[in-house]
């Protein structure tokens, strides 16, 4: 019971006898929050930009920001936010479906297929897939499987219950699922 | 059955990391921290001047509609002054007509309002208690 006192009281005092600097911040996160803007939007540029402006929203928020929680998580947040605003905004859905079956096309029939190629041909038919999954399912697909989120944790950068959450990605697995044994 | 289910999820969770892992290729040059303090200063500053500008633009439509509200107040004042004065008299007869009415009526010698009222309890007594008979059998 004493311990679990301390523990409370020792986490916030650790943080504030070394609070995490936005510099910090954008070192140790950038990549996860470029790679969640990737695997949503799908296009490069358009990732950079959402992690550009969730960095700068970041910026502009930080003193705001509840340091007793983690700033991975609010980076996230930000980040799976500004990307769904992104992909609504451009209209990028039905470009991105374009891109996605003209590059599932290109691979040469003639070429004869390594296990590197295969490997190769099936991650991008996985990120095909994931990218024309409805946003709803993508969002907490990219979450659990590229940032490796807990329901939980999933269910709190979302602020969907976490019960809406498992029966998403049970959802989004099994139209992943279906949508690359249809494409075999 | 089940197991084979857990191996199908396994397989497709590993096969669903691996290939929504970032490659190296894929990695993009480090964000400037510097230049992105620089941007939200520079944005701040003229988002700061937008709504001064914001600010004044209404605070001087604000400023010409009180005067011009000002400006047709005497002009329109007793007009509507007058409309309102005659149709709260309207109202007032509409409602008095029918309340006077029944004013005298309770203030009548002949019709006692106790005695209306203990006959309306009277009756709720003896429905109530008629009531409780049909309850026993019922149940």
């Amino acid at each position: 019971m004493a311990a679990s006192v301390a523990l409370r009281i020792d986490l916030p005092m650790a943080r504030m006898a070394s609070p995490v600097t936005f510099a910090d911040g954008v070192r140790e996160h950038q990549d996860e929050v470029y790679g969640v803007a990737l695997r949503i939007t799908g296009d490069r540029e358009a990732a950079l930009d959402v992690a550009s402006s969730t960095f700068l929203k970041a910026y502009r928020a930080f003193d705001r920001y509840d340091q007793t929680r983690p700033l991975r998580h609010w980076l996230l947040r930000i980040a799976t936010n500004e990307a769904i605003t992104y992909v609504r905004k451009r209209g990028r859905e039905l470009r991105r479906r374009v891109e996605v079956e003209h590059a599932t096309t290109l691979a040469d029939p003639t070429a004869l297929p390594d296990a590197e190629s295969v490997a190769r041909e099936d991650r991008a038919r996985i990120r095909a897939a994931v990218s024309l999954l409805p946003e709803l399912y993508r969002v907490v697909i990219v979450l659990r499987y590229f940032n490796d989120l807990s329901v939980d944790e999933i269910a709190q950068v979302t602020k969907r219950p976490a019960s809406t959450v498992g029966v998403q990605l049970l959802r989004g697995r099994a139209l992943l699922r279906s949508a690359l044994e249809a494409g075999r | 059955m089940r197991s084979d289910r857990q191996d199908d999820d396994l397989f497709d969770e590993t096969r669903l990391r691996r290939a929504l892992r970032l490659e190296v290729a894929e990695l993009p040059s480090r964000f400037d921290v510097a230049a992105i303090a620089a941007r939200a200063r520079a944005d701040g500053a003229a988002f700061a001047a937008a709504s001064l500008a914001s600010t004044a633009f209404a605070g001087v439509a604000a400023a010409g509609l009180v005067g011009l509200v000002v400006a047709a107040l005497p002009v329109v004042a007793p007009a509507v002054a007058s409309d309102l004065f005659t149709a709260a008299i309207e109202t007032l007869t509409r409602v008095a007509v029918p309340a006077s009415a029944l004013l005298s009526l309770a203030e009548q010698p002949t019709v006692p309002i106790a005695a209306l009222a203990a006959l309306a309890v009277a009756i709720v007594h003896e429905y109530t208690l008629r009531r409780e008979p049909v309850r026993e059998v019922t149940s």
